[in-house]
């Protein structure tokens, strides 16, 4: 049917309205960016002393000369974090996983592992760095222990309210039709759990990487946190805030823009929204 | 009830074996025996004298002025932000990256602006937790449905009823949501200064410990931090912020576990 000359109007202007409320917040956001960048560059050549704070220009001169590779190269440090992070996502994923089923099944494990993982939740994260200092002391696998221990309660309670959602009745019709526990398992349940492991991942994710970074700040020989403190001994406050705002945007663009897609494509097959 | 306590006795059970395995884990004992020596003030081996509530209030008192610069500022920056889209379009990126600074990070830089000075603490304290107190007030503000507003107003309540009743009473739950943030973060960012460039206090004192290699009291210290901010978080803040939010539904269990979890 051919539409009518109102809808389409309203359309047109629904659009408009849309249109211009978007850009409306695009630009505010670079604004705000402007001032932020305006207010640190008053502070740091009236208020403090460039050494106290950098200017801008000077920390971004740093950052580029990271990227480049000069004193520190980006992608060494960079790759030497992430394999402990990824490592540390692993083991809570391998913990987190059959925790979360004991919990989502039967009231005694919910319990059972309720206190633990409340004060998983809320102890200090120099806790978990210094923790993995003593066990392991400068070390590899101090941060990976860090990231698992903090992320395996979210993990473990996503996993918990993933088992509760299985949908019984794919699993009573996958007896009925004669299915093998091993096929139940890879074929229903483990697909129905994948995605909320993932979301838990997803939200522990900027809290395991500053607790990993944290942890390397401490006791590692690689890695972002390593060079954050080696420059904080050696005074040179330009670098180190280079490394931190490296840090920050490439945390903030591999949680924004690939976890939540990878999310997304797991859940794909579910209908409704994700948790 | 039974669960928990196997849950705590399989923890230190866990722990004496990773003790049997490895030669820098102190055995719990060996733990107990050190925090016993330190809170009386006896002598560990005959040399160093036990040091324990001059170090705690230090900490404390830091620790507190710290907390309440960074949740007044993040009060009412979140009453602003919550309020005005035009200041949350402005502030929201400053805000992410805020939140995205793990705290020793302002513990370097508080140390580098302000040397070994109490400002430095204080101001870590109230820079880790300002942008978690402003998140969260500014979620409460703009939770109050504006059909809420137009109903109070169609009733003729005064706008300082409407005030007291609607707007405090709405964002009352998420100011102590942000509240117990700000605590357990702070506390992190006390720490995490005093083991860097303190003089004193838990962190100063922890880090002793561990640079005379003495693992047990190490381990002693973490376990009295940990015990204090748990002990904080749970009898004091938890239960303010389930009085704050019980307009609310009863959550369910593991929406309770969520939400306690949420922490630093």
């Amino acid at each position: 049917m051919a539409r009518t000359v109102v809808e389409e109007t309203l359309e047109e202007r629904v659009l408009g309205i849309a249109a211009g409320a978007r850009r409306r917040r695009y630009l505010a956001v670079v604004v705000g960016w402007a001032g932020f960048l305006v207010l640190w560059y008053l502070v740091s050549e009236f208020l403090l002393n460039s050494v106290r704070l950098p200017q801008p220009q000077r920390v971004a001169r740093e950052a580029w000369n990271i990227i480049r590779g000069v004193d520190g190269a980006f992608f060494p440090e960079f790759w030497a974090s992430i394999v402990r992070v990824f490592a540390g996502f692993i083991a809570a994923a391998l913990i987190g996983t059959p925790l979360g089923f004991l919990m989502g099944r039967s009231e005694y494990w919910r319990n059972f592992f309720q206190a633990p993982v409340v004060v998983a939740g809320s102890v200090p994260g120099i806790t978990y760095a210094v923790m993995s200092l003593v066990i392991f002391g400068i070390s590899f696998f101090g941060p990976v222990l860090a990231v698992g221990l903090i992320s395996m309660p979210y993990v473990a309670l996503n996993v918990s309210q993933g088992v509760a959602g299985v949908d019984r009745q794919l699993v009573a019709m996958s007896v009925a039709y004669g299915r093998s526990e091993r096929q139940i398992f890879r074929n229903v349940l483990l697909p129905s759990v994948l995605p909320f492991i993932f979301a838990g991942v997803r939200l522990s994710f900027s809290l395991a990487w500053k607790v990993g970074q944290l942890t390397e700040v401490f006791g590692a020989s690689r890695g972002i946190g390593f060079q954050i403190r080696r420059n904080f001994q050696l005074f040179r406050m330009a670098e180190l805030l280079a490394w931190v705002f490296l840090f920050i945007a490439f945390m903030l663009v591999l949680e924004r823009q690939v976890l939540v897609r990878i999310e997304r494509r797991l859940f794909r097959w579910r209908q409704w929204d994700t948790p | 009830m039974a669960a928990r306590w196997t849950s705590a006795i399989a923890f230190l059970l866990g722990w004496q074996l990773v003790t049997l395995v490895s030669t820098r884990v102190p055995s719990p004992v060996r733990v107990l025996e050190f925090l016993w020596l330190e809170v009386s003030g006896g002598s560990h081996g005959g040399v160093v004298r036990g040091e324990f509530i001059e170090h705690f209030l230090g900490t404390l008192g830091r620790y507190t002025i710290g907390l309440v610069i960074g949740f007044t500022a993040g009060l009412l920056i979140g009453v602003l932000i919550g309020s005005s889209s035009l200041a949350r379009a402005l502030a929201s990126d400053t805000i992410l990256v805020l939140l995205a600074l793990p705290a020793i990070v302002w513990a370097f830089l508080t140390t580098m602006w302000f040397g070994i000075d109490v400002k430095a603490p204080i101001v870590t304290v109230a820079l880790s937790a300002f942008p978690f107190v402003v998140v969260n007030v500014a979620q409460g503000v703009r939770s109050i449905t504006p059909d809420l507003r137009r109903m109070t107003a169609a009733f003729g309540v005064e706008r300082w009823k409407q005030f007291r009743y609607l707007t405090l009473g709405a964002i009352s739950g998420y100011v102590f949501a942000g509240l117990r943030f700000a605590v357990i973060i702070g506390w992190n960012g006390v720490l995490l200064w005093e083991w860097f460039a303190g003089q004193n206090g838990v962190g100063f004192r922890t880090r002793y410990w561990y640079d005379a290699n003495r693992y047990q009291g190490f381990v002693g210290w973490v376990v009295a931090f940990i015990v204090f901010i748990v002990l904080l978080d749970r009898f004091v803040f938890a239960r303010l912020e389930r009085r704050a939010f019980r307009w609310r539904d009863r959550a369910t269990d593991v929406e309770i576990i969520e939400e306690t979890t949420m922490g630093l």
